[in-house]
């Protein structure tokens, strides 16, 4: 099989997937007890207004109906109006993502670092104590519950010590980075860190690292087993082979053996993990978010199960399947680009 | 501000001119002395190991190495000096005060449709009533305060309240209030009747008929029939006045955040403005209050502090860690009991303690079997051990309550102390004739709600489970439901006995009796409970005016009460706030208004 005959078939496969996970979250939501429209009110209200909510929700229609404006509705960016704020779902998504985006992109970068340095590092030094130690680091890590592990760094960092924001995403006292504005054009990304740079404030690009710091860390240590456990492998593997022999009988030094030669052929299945994680990364910044009182996507799916909010948990759910389904796609394509080995 | 400079010579000395002003420079020094380190060590280890061959290339590379070099010195130079230069003039201390809270705004800032503790608790910042509690109060008429009304007078039959406006009071748009705002305010409320309101909530249709602009500063109101607590409902934050330019008549004002925070909101006359409402997928992150220099009251001082800014947590844990790192001034709504306890002996921190308005209680099926049967009713009532309650499940942070109307409040009596706290031998012979013994034990199902919308919700089930099984005469199994089922339980009377909570509208024992066990106003619990004499009562107590014949006929009230046993009251919550020890004015009291003006951090 080609490349590009591997590219098509890999996307078509992916449109019955996404097509199943609609179809499953359309289901799975309905089936659950507790009516919706009479969970909004408190007390037992004119069922005139029941029927009002209804029919202003789509929910007076057959089921099947439902369906098909849901999935049409889905393909048009419109997920529906939330039953809670009648909010559209989607505007509500798109103003938490960026928080979640940010989130997750600076725990990847420290899960990777950590866990590949750390891999490296066990592999280097193969059933010695620092690898023993690395290992049961990789492992307290991976089984340890993102909640407890932030609240474990925020008793340290923020209530013992002090040095870090315990929650939130911004200093109270500062208002949002609102980012580049010049004339009538206003350019922003809703990540903290570049809207604050591109507002050419310094002071705000350091507190929203500091704000930054500790969910990221969190998450990104506990994603950070998987990286070690996987580097040390491989390392290990190649460490062995007569190549790194080779270049170690040239002269070169140990580190530039590591990390160019060793490294660089280890590091395409613990690439292809950091696209695999991604899904994980989502789960964890669920918990991650509320524990840190991040206002993003996890924050949002909490907040809504809690009000039963149908239509925002079938749409957040929707997005998530839709964001792991293209970067498993995306992480198929280059592995298959990378090796040729996929595509046979 | 650090300098360096750098020349490639043949010794490649690097020279590094620094004046260290703080931990940041600090850091960024050693950033810097670490580099020129690495660089000196490889461009050393470059001389001594690399072939000649090879020393134009290495030549190049090391070129290469300072050009990056310079220009992330440089980078790192320009962040330095930018991160000084925008640092914030730091405003008072006494200017700005950081609240902290798991709360949110469940709609929106419009009196039409707002009905919740946090909300109301903004509209009531951003708005004043007629009239307004004083604070300490404990919900007795006497408590009550002028506000926008200077005075005010009811007719001998109580159907005709006549109120004089205060003159000179403008909103913060420069209108001036007169008395057509009130009726404005009033009939706008009823007339769009939102679902989710309180208008339609509390029933002000029902209770009011008409509002009368008398003359500019004089407004009546007609009332369809005697209704004693008027005041105590001029008082609730959903009476409060709005302001016509910004709240259409026929529409509520709903969040936008394409809207400037004035747009978003109905109100005007309070003593903040609302200078920024940010809320991201729905919930709040953000909002900013700015004293209204144009408040009624603002010759009197207040408010306290200019800016309140309000931040919000996602759960308490997170709440409690914002407090205990000074992350925020103030925590108030919600705090774990276990944390409270342990910050009363943190002196860096304060506990404020009030009386709670809150309450939980226990609900019967009437529609069916066993609870159809009074006896029955009385016989778990009588089981309850309410110090187990208290103690065990809220750390002792709530009180024991005997009576669906609070401790603390005109009216309140110990009615359900008469049945036992617990009194197993009561139990035992109310249960014994109908044939239920240690052998044969009464059963039911005990339900509660699982999904966090009431505080320690199983803790609370296994309490009540443990202490009515201690009669031994009955045998209780628990039941649970996340909130949306439990309400449509509840409608559809599937349970047979169950724990339910509530928050006053207005503070007056009319609003703990009527929404319970009015046969018409308790509708909504699903109870069957109906008893002509109970409703008589009822609608004489909130028909008359006398303080003291209205306190006799609640007496009565909760005698009945206990007599037919179709609720039994748990406890009342206390309420708490927790701030850093300089923060002052804060009081909580029975209202359970959270008065932003009056709050201030002691210099």
């Amino acid at each position: 099989m080609t490349l590009r005959a591997y590219v098509i078939s890999r996307i078509l496969l992916t449109i019955p997937m996404i097509f199943i996970l609609l179809t499953m979250v359309f289901v799975v939501i309905r089936i659950l007890p507790g009516d919706p429209v009479l969970a909004h009110f408190e007390k037992n209200v004119d069922p005139a207004l029941v029927e009002e909510m209804r029919v202003k929700l789509g929910l007076d229609k057959p089921l099947w109906a439902q369906y098909f404006d849901y999935v049409f509705g889905v393909f048009r960016g419109d997920l529906g109006k939330s039953m809670y704020d009648y909010s559209p779902v989607a505007e509500q998504i798109f103003s938490a993502f960026p928080a979640t985006l940010e989130l997750a992109i600076s725990s990847m970068i420290i899960a990777a670092l950590v866990g590949i340095f750390l891999g490296v590092q066990a592999s280097k030094r193969y059933n010695k104590p620092v690898d023993h130690t690395i290992r049961i680091f990789g492992i307290v890590t991976y089984a340890i519950p993102v909640f407890l592990l932030g609240m474990i760094l925020q008793l340290v960092f923020g209530v013992g010590l002090r040095w870090l924001p315990v929650g939130l995403r911004m200093n109270p006292m500062l208002a949002a980075p609102q980012g580049l504005t010049i004339g009538a054009l206003h350019f922003s990304t809703g990540l903290y860190t570049i809207d604050s740079l591109l507002e050419g404030n310094m002071f705000k690009f350091v507190e929203s690292l500091r704000y930054l710091f500790l969910p990221s860390l969190t998450l990104g240590t506990v994603l950070s087993g998987v990286f070690i456990r996987l580097t040390r492998t491989n390392m290990f593997e190649t460490m062995r082979l007569d190549f790194v022999t080779a270049a170690r009988a040239r002269g070169l030094r140990e580190t530039t053996v590591t990390y160019r030669y060793a490294l660089r052929n280890a590091f395409l299945p613990v690439l292809t993990m950091i696209g695999l994680q991604f899904a994980a990364l989502l789960a964890g910044a669920v918990l991650t978010e509320t524990t840190f009182s991040w206002p993003g996507l996890g924050t949002y799916v909490v907040d809504r199960i809690n009000f039963r909010d149908y239509t925002a948990i079938q749409g957040a759910v929707v997005v998530f399947g839709i964001l792991v389904s293209i970067v498993s796609l995306v992480v198929d394509l280059l592995y298959a680009y990378l090796d040729p080995r996929i595509r046979l | 501000m650090i300098i360096v400079t750098s020349s490639p010579d043949v010794d490649t000395t690097l020279t590094l001119c620094c004046h260290v002003h703080s931990g940041s420079d600090k850091l960024v020094l050693q950033f810097v002395t670490r580099f020129c380190q690495r660089l000196k060590s490889y461009i050393e280890n470059a001389r001594i190991h690399i072939p000649t061959v090879k020393g134009m290339k290495n030549i190049k590379a090391i070129s290469r190495m300072l050009i990056v070099g310079i220009i992330i010195v440089i980078i790192v130079v320009a962040g330095v000096v930018g991160y000084y230069l925008t640092i914030p003039t730091t405003p008072a201390m006494k200017d700005t005060l950081v609240m902290g809270t798991t709360d949110s705004i469940e709609t929106c800032l419009d009196t039409a449709r707002a009905y919740d503790f946090f909300g109301l608790a903004i509209v009531g910042s951003l708005s004043s009533g007629l009239v307004d509690y004083k604070p300490g109060a404990t919900g007795s008429v006497d408590d009550i305060i002028p506000a926008l009304a200077t005075s005010w007078a009811s007719s001998a039959d109580g159907l005709q309240w006549t109120f004089t406006l205060r003159q000179g009071v403008m909103f913060d748009d420069d209108t001036e209030f007169n008395a057509t705002h009130v009726k404005y305010s009033i009939d706008r409320g009823i007339s769009i009747n939102d679902p989710d309101g309180a208008f339609g909530g509390v029933g002000y249709g029902d209770l009011i008929e008409n509002v009368t602009v008398v003359d500019k500063y004089t407004v009546r109101f007609y009332l369809r029939t005697p209704f004693s607590p008027f005041l105590s409902l001029m008082a609730f934050q959903v009476s409060f006045i709005v302001d016509p330019r910004y709240a259409p008549f026929d529409a509520v004002v709903e969040y936008d955040s394409s809207r400037t925070p004035r747009q978003n909101h109905a109100m005007g006359l309070g003593p903040y403005r609302l200078a920024n409402w940010t809320r991201v997928a729905g919930r709040e992150t953000e909002i900013r209050l700015e004293a209204n220099t144009k408040y009624w009251n603002a010759s009197g001082g207040l408010p306290e502090t200019k800016n309140i800014i309000i931040k919000f947590y996602s759960d308490a844990t997170n709440l409690a860690s914002a407090i205990r790192s000074k992350q925020v001034d103030v925590a108030f709504r919600q705090l774990e009991a276990v944390d409270i306890q342990n910050m009363m002996t943190d002196d860096n921190l304060k506990v404020w303690a009030g009386t709670g308005a809150f309450i939980q209680y226990l609900c019967f099926q009437e529609r069916y079997a066993p609870f159809n049967v009074t006896a029955i009713r009385q016989a778990v009532g009588a089981a309850i051990n309410r110090t187990t309650i208290v103690q065990t499940v809220f750390l002792g942070q709530a009180q024991k309550l005997y009576s669906m109307i609070p401790i603390g409040m005109s009216g309140h009596t110990d009615a359900f102390l008469t049945l036992g706290d617990p009194n197993y031998t009561k139990t035992r012979e109310l249960l014994a004739p109908l044939g239920y013994n240690e052998t044969h034990k009464l059963a039911f199902t005990l339900w509660y709600e699982s999904s966090g919308h009431y505080p320690q919700s199983e803790d609370l089930a296994l309490a009540l489970k443990s202490s009515i099984e201690g009669s031994n005469v009955i045998t209780v199994s628990l039941g649970n439901a996340d909130w949306a089922s439990y309400k449509t339980k509840r409608r559809n009377a599937e349970m047979e006995a169950y724990i339910y909570g509530w928050y006053p509208d207005y503070v007056d024992p009319d609003d703990y009796i009527y929404p319970f066990i009015h046969s018409s106003g308790g509708g909504w619990l699903n109870t069957n409970y109906s008893n002509p004499e109970m409703d008589t009562l009822i609608e004489w107590a909130r028909g008359n005016t006398s303080t003291a014949t209205r306190n006799s006929l609640y007496t009565q009230i909760q005698s009945l009460m206990v007599t037919d046993s179709p609720i039994i009251s748990l406890y009342q919550g206390s309420a708490f706030a927790v701030t850093d020890p300089k923060v002052k004015g804060v009081y909580l009291d029975i209202t359970q208004v959270w008065r932003y003006w009056l709050v201030y951090i002691e210099q």
